[in-house]
């Protein structure tokens, strides 16, 4: 692996750890679903494909935060299935975290296209 | 070749084994969501996955057991049972403590003495070594072993003396050391 391949894996994996707990809040938004659909849903998405390993431990720890709950289903036939919803409190917290994250994406649009246009305009002069 | 449930069934094995700190009910019911999801991929998937592709997805059970154990580690109070090993802790301190003061003490008392006896007692204190100096005897005998050399003669009043006083002061600072440390 090069230098460049390292960063940029290194990045995703740092990227992710921040952005996967309100990926997850979001998906279950208006629906329960159980594990092995939570990560289907997540591979459609090229940046949030992850795996087994990681999904479990996160709903965990999701869970113990309160901002999820799961419960045991089984549908005629299926074996059972422990689905996951928002809790009160995920319902609660997701809109503003959600308001918190598409503020970031943007000021880091600004950032990329090299900042507010009278700051350059100040360092100029 | 293990089959497919029997590869599963020793992976749910071992990651039961990691989860152990966790409560049974809590553990069984990881184990059980795990299971679900394995077999549910393999239905879904058909051909196209194996059984290993979908643990090697999952990570080896002591690293997933890890991420499901280890906020019970951090930060929680100490397990039952952690003032018995403290009491012990501190017992092994106390017998240290009183084991060097009575061996450091003892060597010690034991060199003043020899060093005092020496000029009332000349003949039998000494140290002796055996002519090709595989043994050597340091103290008092009634008779002095044939074939041996005294190797110290009156040399030995000041060095009992002096090793004795420098042994009883190690021993001093040595324990007031173990002292603050119990």
């Amino acid at each position: 692996m090069t230098d460049q391949e390292k960063f940029e894996a290194k990045w995703d994996v740092q990227h992710r750890k921040g952005t996967l707990e309100l990926v997850i809040m979001a998906v279950l938004k208006g629906r329960d679903l159980y594990g092995l659909q939570l990560l289907n849903f997540l591979h459609e998405f090229e940046t949030v494909t992850i795996t087994e390993g990681t999904l479990y431990p996160l709903l965990d720890r999701l869970k113990r935060e309160g901002v999820i709950d799961a419960d045991w289903r089984q549908e005629e036939g299926a074996r059972p299935r422990k689905y996951y919803r928002l809790t009160e409190l995920g319902e609660k917290v997701l809109p503003t975290v959600s308001a918190r994250w598409r503020k970031s994406a943007a000021d880091i649009e600004c950032i990329l296209e090299g900042g507010p246009s009278d700051f350059n305009k100040a360092q100029s002069n | 070749m293990m089959s497919d449930r029997e590869l599963i069934h020793e992976y749910l094995k071992s990651l039961g084994r990691y989860l152990s700190r966790l409560d049974k009910a809590t553990a069984d019911e990881v184990i059980r969501e795990i299971e679900s999801h394995i077999y549910d991929r393999l239905e879904e998937q058909g051909a196209e996955v194996t059984v290993s592709d979908i643990l090697d997805d999952f990570g080896n059970p002591r690293d997933l057991a890890s991420a499901y154990v280890d906020h019970i580690v951090d930060g929680a109070p100490p397990p039952k049972g952690f003032k018995a090993i403290e009491a012990v802790k501190k017992g092994v301190g106390k017998s240290l403590y009183y084991g060097t003061a009575v061996f450091g003490y003892l060597v010690a008392a034991a060199l003043v003495l020899l060093g005092l006896a020496k000029p009332f007692l000349a003949d039998s204190i000494g140290v002796w070594t055996a002519p090709h100096g595989e043994a050597f005897v340091v103290g008092m005998i009634s008779n002095q072993p044939p074939g041996t050399a005294e190797l110290l003669g009156w040399w030995l009043v000041p060095i009992a003396l002096v090793l004795g006083a420098v042994i009883g002061r190690l021993t001093g600072k040595l324990l007031s050391i173990l002292k603050r440390q119990m």
